[in-house]
Parts: structure tokens; C-alpha cells; sequence
């Protein structure tokens, strides 16, 4: 499988440039994520390493090979779209073929490679019927048959899981979980859902703006963004931010904002320690909140008027207000917080992040 | 569960009878007519019983029967010919108008190129253009420039160039409703731009090239001015056969209602089977909403 990589790639509309200069790589056999919010430019790598897309400026590489220039067909890749794009008048089998058909594959290969991939997408029974007559779901499955017959060596998911239901797209996710690891490919993976995007990609590429946020495994992303919009948009319930002031006391660093003064981790990089008196935003993450049953140590310790509390089961979301501020905080329901009362909670310093208030980049 | 049925005043359906009663009346007369000899035509006590006859027909199909029909002196190919003229005429017009016209529509749906709204537009002014405006300038440019009077390919052009306009515009807004989606997948799938056309975008927009045969193949088959004009004898269309037959010596009304109803039935098949293609939510499961 080719090592694809995007090497400065620009792209404008006219004069308005969606895409600045940007270079991305992608390895050897590696399920990579595109995420990010809708309209941030994700869709446009995607589609500009199809070829359905051109580039105003650089070039497309795989391996040794620029592939820019070259026709969709020429690129040794497939993709399954959004909206499934079926032929509507061909049966399941034609529409899976058609690639086929078109490369004039001789006859008994081609009905041996659909069947094959047909009975590992559980659509065999489908075959002689017309995308019209499928459901969500089975369309779907179509559309990644059609693509998985090809045996490409780059697969490109747009959006595939979007249009359908939570319980189906659970279910498919998994599956395209599972096929990640018995497939050897290389496969491009977009998506606006961070929860397929951790659970899919070997690697997740966060984008908004059109600027490349942040790289990395899920871990990484969750446990250290790089900045307010990575560490807000990885993780559910969200983050939790709130403007703070920096003070020190005792050579201690310490987040001083509505209602609370927190300890903050001694590793903050350099320059923070400086910038004593500086407004900062600090986020927490919803679970990093504990009710503190015992005196916490003054440090860790804030207090909070609980909203409400959301039952989900095993988990609650409580939503509580500290000061003008809403924070959720996501906690085992077998803890019995009473919403309209105000509750102690504690937070561990090594839980908090400090981001600039203007740059927003992580401390 | 109750229903109830509004009372309708009578006039209403007085009316509906009147109209139904004028449409069918006519085809009646002359699928009545068709059936009689001139002697029963014309007598002054013509009346709804008759011997129906099939001599008008046999009159009319002379020289393409497989019998000598027995009441025939001379057998006039007139008719037979002209049937043949308007078949040939009207299914090669539609063709080329179908295979020019799609292709057209493709192009100003999914092509940006300089003039392309002043093109969409001009075609449709030409649509509004009355055929008896061009008639005199037809004429005239075809015989004296391009001797392309009484010649097939010259009526051909000419029902090709009025039925574009139109066919372009209807295709425009069937090839509109192709998902882009469907083009580009096609193209991920290794079809060139032909291939994408051929196999992805003509058979989705297989009504609407059923709708505009059915268009096409009607007004090509009706025309009667320009026919009149440019063709000779041996040329000619069933319509300009017809009028050309009212002298003001002989009106063989039997024959001329016998063909006329000769003249309804290829416009009748070819809207069946056309109209089999015009099937309802064509892009049903091609992309999702």
C-alpha cells in the first residue's frame, strides 16, 4: 500500500482560500480520521485525494508518485459517499460490479469477487434487487461492497455512517471496526462525529478552519490537546471551560475565577509560571469531577449549584452552574446528588488544563 | 365508518357529458365513416346502421397488402407512401433530436462555459418563434441554396431544429435531478466522461427521454405547414396526402377518414410504449432523502 502524502496543498474557491497550505501524511495501512465540524474544509482533503477535487497549489504524493494531475480512475482508489450514491437503475450485483465491468474483468471473476464481498457484508440475498428497494442500512452495506470489490489499495469514507440511525450506526461502526483489522488497506476515514472518529481511527486528524488543529491517536487527543477547540470538540459531555485568573501563592500555581481557586499541575510549560495576574481559560473534563466525600485539600476543592441531573443509566450528567457559568460533570449514578442544592466537589490539579484566553493554545 | 357524497349539481355532469361527447364525437365520424362505402357516405339517408367495409382501408394499404384486393382498379400508392414518409420522417427526427438534445442538456447542467445562460436562453426564443415565420425563409434557403426541397433530410433538419429547443429544456430539468454524487461515483468507479453518461446518466434519465420522444415524435408526425412547403410528391407526409386529396373534382371521403385513422394509431403505440418508460421516482435509492 502507497504512504500518501499531502505535501503544502492549497485550495481556493475564486479568491477565498478554504484550505491554506498544508502538508498531512498518511502510513502504510493505517485507518486515519478527518474530523471536525461541518464546513471545515475535511470533506475538501477527501475529495481532492479522490481527484474529484482539484489542487490550487502542490501536489499529492504516493509513495515516490505525484498523483494530482491524474484521473479519479488512475488513482487505485475507492470511495464510499455520504449519501451512498447507488446506481439506481442497476441491481446490487451491477451496482457492486460496475467497476468491474468497466476494467472488462472477465466474467467469473467478477461474480466470484462480488459474492465474496456480498457474503462478508451479509448483502448475498440482495443481490438481484435494486438499490430502491433496500433499506438505510443495506444501502449503506452496498455502497461499501462496491467499493470493497475493487481490492483498491486507498479507501476514502465520506461521511458514511451520517445517515443513519444511532443504533444502526453503532452497530456499523462496529463492523467497519472489525474490517479495519481484517482489511490491509489504507483507508481515509471523514467524519463530524468525534466518537467514530476515536473509536474507527488508528490515528485522528482534527480540522477546523481549514487548519490542521492537531494529530494523533485518540489517546493523545483526549488526554493532551493541543488547543481549546481539540480539547473541546474530542470527548462527551464536552469540556468544561472556564475564564480564570492566574495568581500564585506559595509557589504554588493557582486558577483563581468565580467562586473557586484551584491548584493547577506543576508541569504547565514555561512562560505560564510568568505570567502571574494573566486571564486564562482552564478546562476540565466532565469526569474529572468527584463529590468530595471528606475535606479535599482547599486546592482542589470547588463548589457548585447543581441545575439539574440527567439519568443515563449507569452514568448521570449533572449540570450545575458556577457562577454565571454551566458545567456538566458526568459521574456513576450511584451517587445521589440533589439537583437545587449546592455540593462540593474536588478536582485534581493533574485534571486541569490551562489554555491562553486569546491564542487559545494549551499551557 | 360514514361516507358521504356531495351532491352534484346536474348541470356539472351536463357539462362533463357535453365534453366528453365533443371529443369522442369527431374520431366516432370518422371511424364510422372509414367503414363505409361512398355510396353510404353520401346518401340522404345516412343513418347509424350500415355494412361496415374494409375496402376504404384495402384503398389506402393497396400496395403494401399481400392480396389484390378485388374492388381496385388501379392501385394508388399515394397513401401507402406517404405513411411511410411520416414513419421515416418522424422516428429519425425524434432520434437525432433525442441524441443531440440530451447531450446538450448535459452540457449546459454540468458544464461552466462562457455563454452558457445566453445559450439556455436563446434556445428557448426559438421555441417562440411561430413555425409560419420560419416557413417563408425555410423555404427559401432550402431550395435555393442547399436544393434540400422534397428531400427527407431537409424536413428532418427542419423538425430537428424546432424540436430541440424543447427537448433540450425538459431533459435540462430531468438531468438536473441526477445527484452529482451518482456522476462522481461513477467516475471513482473508472468510467470516463462518456461512460459516465452512457451508463450512469442517460438510463436514470430514462423518463424524461420517454416524455420527450412522446413530445418530439407527435409534433413531427402532426406538422403540416412546413411539410406542405418543402416536400414533392414523393415526399410527402400523411397530413399534406390528406389535404392534397380535397380536390374540386373527387373527395373520397371513406378513404381519407380511413386514413386519418391510419394517421392516429403510430402516434397511439409509441406513447404506450414510451409512456411504459415513464415511471415515477427514478432516482429512488440512488442517495439518501
Amino acid at each position: 500500500m502507497p504512504r500518501i502524502r499531502f505535501d503544502s496543498v492549497k485550495k481556493s474557491y475564486g479568491s477565498v482560500e478554504v484550505l491554506p497550505p498544508f502538508d498531512l501524511q498518511f502510513e502504510d495501512g493505517e485507518f486515519t480520521v478527518l474530523v471536525g465540524p461541518s464546513g471545515c474544509g475535511k470533506s475538501t482533503i477527501l475529495r481532492m485525494l479522490a481527484g474529484l477535487e482539484d489542487l490550487t497549489e502542490g501536489e499529492i504524493w504516493f509513495d515516490n508518485t505525484p498523483i494530482s494531475k491524474l484521473d479519479p480512475k488512475d488513482r487505485d482508489i475507492a470511495m464510499v459517499f455520504q449519501d451512498y450514491a447507488l446506481y439506481p437503475h442497476m441491481n446490487i450485483a451491477k451496482n457492486m460490479s460496475f467497476a468491474l465491468r468497466l476494467q472488462k474483468t472477465p466474467k467469473a471473476t467478477i461474480d466470484e469477487k462480488v459474492n465474496r464481498v456480498a457474503q462478508m457484508l451479509g448483502i448475498d440475498h440482495l443481490l438481484a434487487r435494486k438499490p430502491g428497494e433496500l433499506s438505510g442500512g443495506q444501502r449503506q452495506r452496498v455502497a461499501m461492497g462496491r467499493a470493497l470489490v475493487r481490492d483498491a489499495s486507498t479507501f476514502l469514507f465520506d461521511e458514511p455512517l451520517s445517515n443513519l440511525d444511532a443504533k444502526l450506526r453503532g452497530k456499523m461502526r462496529n463492523e467497519l471496526a472489525e474490517m479495519r483489522n481484517t482489511l490491509d488497506k489504507n483507508m481515509v476515514y471523514v467524519t463530524h462525529d468525534q466518537v467514530e472518529a476515536m473509536t474507527l481511527g488508528d490515528r485522528i486528524v482534527v480540522v477546523a478552519d481549514g487548519l490542521i488543529q492537531q494529530e494523533g491517536t485518540a489517546e493523545q487527543l483526549f488526554t493532551s490537546p493541543a488547543n481549546k477547540f481539540v480539547a473541546g470538540f474530542i470527548g462527551s459531555p464536552t469540556m468544561n471551560f472556564l475564564t480564570a485568573e492566574l495568581t500564585e501563592a506559595g509557589g504554588v500555581l493557582k486558577a483563581k475565577g468565580d467562586g473557586f481557586l484551584l491548584d493547577l499541575p506543576t508541569t504547565l510549560k514555561k512562560g505560564a509560571e510568568s505570567a502571574s495576574g494573566r486571564q486564562v481559560t482552564i478546562g476540565i473534563r466532565p469526569s474529572a469531577f468527584k463529590v468530595a466525600s471528606d475535606a479535599p485539600a482547599a486546592g482542589s476543592r470547588i463548589e457548585l449549584f447543581v441545575k439539574l441531573s440527567e439519568y443515563l443509566g449507569a452514568q448521570s450528567v449533572l449540570v450545575t452552574m458556577c457562577g454565571a457559568e454551566e458545567v456538566l460533570i458526568e459521574m456513576t449514578s450511584s451517587v445521589r446528588v440533589e439537583e437545587g442544592s449546592t455540593v462540593a466537589f474536588s478536582v485534581l490539579p493533574e485534571d486541569i488544563m490551562v489554555f491562553d484566553e486569546s491564542t487559545e493554545v494549551r499551557l | 365508518m360514514n361516507t358521504t357524497y356531495e351532491r352534484q349539481n346536474p348541470a356539472f355532469y351536463a357539462l362533463i357529458a357535453a365534453l366528453v361527447l365533443m371529443s369522442i364525437a369527431p374520431i366516432y365520424l370518422m371511424l364510422s365513416t372509414s367503414f363505409r362505402l361512398n355510396v353510404d357516405i353520401m346518401s340522404e339517408t345516412s343513418s347509424l346502421l350500415f355494412f361496415p367495409t374494409m375496402q376504404n382501408y384495402e384503398t389506402v394499404l393497396c400496395n403494401v397488402l399481400w392480396y389484390d384486393p378485388g374492388h381496385i382498379d388501379y392501385c394508388d400508392p399515394t397513401f401507402g407512401r406517404a405513411l411511410g414518409s411520416s414513419l421515416l420522417v418522424a422516428l429519425i427526427s425524434t432520434g437525432i433530436t433525442l441524441v443531440v438534445g440530451c447531450m446538450a442538456a448535459y452540457a449546459l447542467v454540468r458544464f461552466r462555459f462562457m455563454g452558457r445562460g445566453t445559450v439556455s436562453m436563446t434556445t428557448l426564443i426559438m421555441r417562440m418563434v411561430p413555425p409560419a415565420v420560419l416557413l417563408v425563409p425555410v423555404f427559401g434557403i432550402w431550395t435555393f441554396q442547399y436544393q434540400l426541397d422534397g428531400t427527407y433530410a431537409g424536413i428532418i433538419l427542419v423538425y430537428v431544429a424546432m424540436n430541440l429547443p424543447f427537448v433540450i429544456w425538459i431533459l435540462q430539468s430531468f438531468i438536473v435531478q441526477v445527484p452529482i454524487q451518482l456522476e462522481e461515483a461513477a467516475r471513482m468507479d473508472g468510467a470516463n466522461a462518456l461512460q459516465v453518461f452512457f451508463l450512469v446518466v442517460l438510463p436514470v434519465i430514462k423518463p424524461g427521454l420517454a416524455a420527450a420522444s412522446i413530445f418530439t415524435f407527435r409534433i413531427a408526425w402532426n406538422e403540416f405547414l412546413i411539410a406542405n412547403a418543402l416536400l414533392d410528391r414523393n415526399t410527402r407526409t400523411v397530413p399534406v396526402t390528406i389535404v392534397n386529396s380535397l380536390t374540386e373534382y373527387d373527395i373520397d371521403w371513406g378513404v381519407i377518414m380511413a386514413t386519418g385513422m391510419l394517421l392516429a394509431i403510430p402516434p397511439i403505440i409509441f406513447t404506450f410504449v414510451a409512456s411504459k418508460q415513464i415511471i415515477t421516482g427514478m432516482t429512488a435509492g440512488a442517495v439518501k432523502g
